[in-house]
């Protein structure tokens, strides 16, 4: 699990910076929650594309999480970048005004959905690519708002761990009150991710790791020490969540199809 | 002799642009005197090519592009990776060594990857050979990347009398937990150290750079000489240019202190071979 640290920097600010590039963007724009993974990929766009060329959107729910604007914050004035605050509040409570709903999730993954809707519009507004923040542990665990938190551009932390990204956030430089914080997704109040997933990140991080990384079979990872009932949560959670990996499936019809045989790279005429 | 490795990163499909690339590191390898300049596999057109390998495929026999790289290689010789498209329509992952003016071989490559990342057995066709070939500087071979990863294939230019192996590569790094460089680059180290040390022949390994669909192609071109040392090694990931004055009597001189080649049986081995192949069980 361990990484070198300032290896893993070089390569993904190569990656931001070649792959903004190539699609003739030079600014770049995310959505800064006062967490870990967020803070991290703003410290390395910074270093990609420069403090000019980020600008980061704090889209608070009203007074929901004070906190965590102040940390967001943080991160903006630690880097000196241009920013935004857009209070999602007046449109979520127009919606459900008219479509009440109790359920917290339903209304986490709402707000999701209207900052990702925010963050596309101002990446139009202002020629600059969305960042995504999403962690390796998260896209694993399907742990994340589809067309919401996990929508984005190029995805920088996508191959990173939580417990991996915390050892790249100490050597990048991100403020250890973020770095300490306790992950939250933010969805209501005194929410914690591994209060929610009933596991911690660290267990849950060794776990994928071996399942995933080093393709070890389920009985093999509980011989090794964990939980039986921890590694088939885990593995619940993965094939649970693969529809939120994928494009929406087409049904094979004519000789050559979008997501079956119509294979062009991504950075085709690039 | 003077060898250079062009640590490049070519881009993806774009024929025209790459073409400029080698004929600027040519110029500049020429002004050098380089005697024999090596670019990655698919140097021409970009690795991550999918249902772009159709469009990008070229007749070293007809196109404009082939004949332009052969008219470069006046004066020097040259490798470089392109898609072939063969007389019978087969397409191939192929590299072409030139010298003087004339195609003197082209390797297509044998082993293509198709597991995980990997899918070029979707897009080529399978190379069927590995020869060896003479050229200014004595015989040598070729393979390109996943060929080289594979020992029998080295044992096929040891077997047939090349002193000089020239692998072309698109090599994506993977893992990061080492320092300085991908995982996946000592594997490349400790291969090229072994082939050299056993074969008593110079390995030049020449790896690309930049990325292509979120991959990181990892650099880390290099040289060994016929003792297994490590001669020349260029930068992990960043693109680089890597220049060397190497002594091919090296290639003796090991070869009278260690007589792998003279003590070589490949007659028993292509009979054990035999057997085992007719012995296959399913």
């Amino acid at each position: 699990m361990k990484i070198n640290a300032p290896f893993v920097e070089k390569i993904l600010t190569k990656f931001i910076k070649e792959e903004l590039s190539k699609f003739q963007y030079k600014k770049g724009i995310l959505g800064i929650s006062g967490g870990l993974d967020s803070a991290v990929t703003s410290f390395l766009a910074v270093k990609a594309l420069g403090a000019n060329n980020v600008i980061g959107f704090v889209l608070p729910y009203g007074k929901l999480s004070r906190s965590c604007e102040k940390d967001a914050q943080d991160v903006i004035n630690t880097l000196k970048i241009r920013s935004r605050r857009i209070d999602i509040s007046p449109m979520l409570d127009a919606y459900y005004k008219h479509n009440p709903s109790s359920d917290r999730r339903i209304k986490g993954n709402k707000m999701a959905r209207e900052r990702m809707s925010i963050l596309y519009d101002h990446s139009e507004r202002e020629h600059a690519l969305i960042l995504g923040t999403s962690n390796k542990t998260e896209l694993l665990l399907g742990y994340g708002t589809i067309h919401g938190d996990m929508a984005c551009a190029i995805n920088p932390l996508g191959d990173l761990y939580k417990t991996q990204l915390r050892q790249l956030a100490e050597y990048i430089g991100v403020p250890e009150h973020i770095r300490k914080k306790v992950p939250t997704a933010g969805l209501w109040d005194g929410q914690t991710d591994e209060d929610e997933l009933g596991l911690s990140y660290e267990e849950i991080d060794q776990i994928l790791f071996l399942l995933v990384d080093k393709r070890m079979p389920r009985e093999k990872v509980i011989d090794s020490g964990f939980a039986k009932e921890k590694v088939n949560k885990i593995i619940r959670f993965i094939k649970g969540s693969e529809f939120k990996r994928k494009l929406p499936l087409i049904p094979k019809i004519s000789e050559r199809t979008v997501g079956h045989d119509f294979l062009f790279p991504y950075d085709w005429d690039r | 002799m003077k060898i250079a490795l062009a640590q490049i990163a070519p881009r993806l499909g774009d024929l025209k642009y790459n073409l400029k690339l080698h004929q600027n590191i040519a110029a500049k390898a020429k002004k050098e005197n380089v005697d024999l300049l090596i670019f990655p596999e698919l140097s021409l057109t970009g690795y991550t090519l999918k249902d772009l390998t159709q469009d990008a495929a070229i007749n070293p026999q007809k196109d404009s592009a082939f004949k332009k790289l052969r008219t470069l290689s006046q004066g020097m010789s040259l490798v470089f990776g392109f898609v072939e498209e063969a007389e019978d329509g087969l397409i191939y992952n192929s590299s072409a060594f030139l010298s003087q003016g004339q195609t003197l071989h082209i390797h297509r490559k044998v082993f293509l990857p198709t597991y995980g990342m990997f899918e070029e057995g979707k897009f080529f066709a399978q190379g069927k050979n590995f020869r060896t070939f003479s050229t200014p500087f004595g015989k040598a071979g070729m393979m390109i990347c996943y060929d080289f990863l594979h020992y029998s294939a080295s044992y096929l230019l040891f077997a047939g009398g090349s002193g000089l192996n020239i692998i072309t590569s698109a090599a994506p790094g993977r893992g990061v937990a080492d320092d300085q460089s991908f995982a996946t680059s000592s594997m490349w180290e400790l291969m090229g150290k072994t082939i050299s040390r056993f074969s008593s022949a110079f390995v030049f390994y020449c790896n690309r750079v930049g990325l292509e669909d979120g991959k990181v192609f990892a650099g880390g071109s290099f040289i060994y000489n016929p003792a297994g040392n490590l001669f020349a090694l260029a930068s992990y990931v960043d693109e680089d240019y890597l220049v060397a004055d190497i002594d091919l009597e090296e290639i003796k001189t090991f070869r009278k202190k260690w007589p792998y080649k003279r003590d070589d049986k490949p007659e028993i081995i292509l009979e054990a071979l035999k057997r085992i192949v007719k012995n296959y069980e399913d």
